[in-house]
């Protein structure tokens, strides 16, 4: 038996376009997209928007067909309906039949996956109470929050007890409260042995729960691994703040340091370096008659290998 | 098979809930049951076949309320699902396509059918305060007309996998309205002399529906009987019609991107 973590998502050299104008023109969506998620982990898909994300994860859920390459969940294609009953979605913004209430939509997508109807209604009060919406559970959708609309989403897409949970921006709409409670949820989702696909924007939710990433960015995957990896990775390992540079000097530093990064200007700049070029920037601003206020050490974030990886995809090949 | 036909309930059930929140389908209704009501207006202008000027009057109306109700919300009926977003979580399910329009289909058909019952009320209702005789040939010639509607909807529900609402009730009506003229058109074909002409509008007739199956309403108003085997024949045509017509619906709305 191998140790290797069993892959529940894989995705495969997947091209999409899509038909523009009348139908003529294809605007090539999608351009060779191969990921894995593995079992029991939390997988962030991250990316600008516009960069592909709700296309990957609407060829997952057989709402999209791939014009080229493969698209499988728990080793069977996408297009294999048995598949949709091991999986939960939660659309971006997603929109119900607000005439229902909450009990009643929760009725509905139960009896569309299949709940045994001895279990049903215990399994509605159980997500209902899950997100926080036992008290509104007779009230019709159409006088709900976003947030609410937001719980809701959450607890269809774990109505049938689905082994793998695809969130598409999961935090929207939510505020700091909410956002932590369905943080919360989604590490109790890892605790129970499930696989968590998550699209998202705010890379700091990815940072803090996320156990891998893949950054897509123009229809590309630029980055994939594990978080901290990524992380480890990061380009800026110092920052240094000096004072009493005169505009020769950070010219001098811009040429000398083409990695640094430079912010600000005139009495008070700081500089963000690779930790090795520490030693002879500081050396370097002390020649040129400046002083050194501070010299901290800096960890990379996730939104600098982000922002990184951005950048190297709109450079000019 | 079980299960499908479950989920089939589930989304019917949920269409059915849908629809009868719609205005437009009450508007209808009540213009529907106005234009009943006024057939005796228009019968008192008459000193002959008062009877059946009122029950002509209200059987058209029946039919085109009933078709209204049919092409206007049936035309959103796939359109609207997918423009409001609400299909993706509903697809997400194990639910296929084909069966998500059987179950669209299936509750705005049981709602049609709900509002017939509605406007034969009315219509009988009518008839009994005006004295004009109630036979069974009148229920025959309504649950015919309920047949039409059930092809309709299947249509309406073709062209809303296609096209826009507005496209589709344009679309929708005009099918019904050729679909009222297609036997004629054949017939019309059969005695041209020209070769060709007889073969395009069998052609056409063996594609475009035939609503004249379903049209009883001289027998009913006339106290003409309606046989059994024509009762027969337009219940497996409305099957036939509807299930082919809603195979390629699925097969086409199966391939389309939901994007």
């Amino acid at each position: 038996m191998s140790g290797e973590p069993r892959e529940v998502v894989r995705v495969a050299d997947l091209v999409k376009d899509f038909r523009v104008g009348f139908g003529i023109r294809r605007q090539r969506i999608l351009t060779d997209v191969s990921f894995t998620a593995h079992e029991g982990e939390i997988f962030g898909f991250i990316g600008p928007n516009g960069a592909g994300k709700t296309t990957t994860l609407k060829v997952l859920m057989g709402l999209v067909r791939p014009t080229a390459g493969s698209a499988s969940i728990l080793g069977r294609d996408v297009s294999d309906p048995e598949v949709r009953r091991q999986i939960g979605f939660l659309p971006e913004n997603p929109y119900f039949h607000v005439f229902l209430t909450a009990r009643e939509i929760l009725d509905f997508y139960a009896r569309l996956s299949g709940v045994e109807a001895r279990r049903r209604a215990d399994r509605i009060e159980e997500l209902l109470g899950l997100v926080h919406l036992s008290h509104a559970a007779d009230l019709r959708l159409k006088s709900f929050s976003k947030g609410m609309l937001q719980r809701v989403g959450v607890a269809q897409a774990l109505i049938h007890d689905p082994s793998v949970v695809f969130l598409d921006e999961p935090m929207s709409g939510l505020d700091p409260i909410g956002r932590r409670e369905i943080r919360e949820l989604i590490l109790g989702l890892r605790r129970a042995g499930k696989t968590v696909f998550m699209n998202t924007h705010i890379l700091s939710d990815v940072e803090m729960i996320c156990d891998r990433v893949a950054i897509i960015v123009k229809g590309s995957i630029r980055r994939e691994g594990r978080v901290d990896a990524l992380v480890g990775e990061g380009r800026f390992g110092a920052k240094v703040v000096v004072e009493g540079l005169a505009a020769d000097a950070v010219e001098s530093i811009e040429t000398r340091f083409p990695d640094a990064r430079l912010l600000g200007c005139g009495e008070h700049v700081e500089i963000e370096l690779p930790q090795k070029e520490v030693e002879e920037m500081l050396a370097l601003v002390l020649r040129s008659g400046g002083s050194v206020v501070s010299v901290a050490r800096m960890h990379a974030s996730l939104e600098d290998v982000f922002l990184d990886a951005v950048r190297r995809a709109e450079e000019p090949r | 098979m079980t299960k499908s036909l479950s989920r089939i309930h589930a989304v019917a059930a949920n269409t059915f809930r849908e629809a009868i929140r719609n205005k437009l389908l009450y508007m209808l209704l009540g213009f529907s049951i106005g234009l009943i009501g006024a057939g005796v207006l228009l019968a008192s202008l008459s000193y002959v076949q008062v009877s059946e000027i009122l029950q002509d009057v209200g059987m058209a109306a029946i039919r085109l309320f009933g078709a209204g109700i049919a092409i206007f919300i049936g035309a959103g009926l796939v359109h609207n699902e997918v423009d409001r977003r609400t299909i993706y979580t509903i697809l997400s399910k194990p639910v296929s396509r084909g069966e998500f329009l059987v179950g669209k289909w299936a509750g705005l058909t049981v709602t049609v059918w709900l509002q017939l019952l509605l406007m034969a009320a009315a219509f009988v209702a009518v008839s009994k305060v005006s004295g004009a005789p109630v036979r069974v040939e009148h229920g025959a010639a309504i649950a015919l007309v309920g047949l039409e509607l059930m092809v309709l909807i299947a249509i309406a529900t073709f062209f809303s996998c296609v096209t826009t609402p507005m496209l589709a009730s344009f679309y929708t009506f005009g099918l019904w309205l050729i679909g009222h003229l297609s036997r004629d058109l054949y017939v019309l074909g059969q005695q041209s002399e020209q070769a060709s002409i007889p073969r395009v509008t069998g052609w056409l007739y063996a594609v475009l529906p035939d609503f004249e199956v379903f049209n009883k309403t001289l027998e009913a108003v006339y106290g003409l009987p309606i046989r059994g085997d024509e009762v027969g024949f337009a219940v497996l045509y409305a099957s036939g019609y509807s299930v082919v017509t809603l195979v390629i619906a699925s097969a086409i709305f199966a391939r389309r991107d939901l994007k």
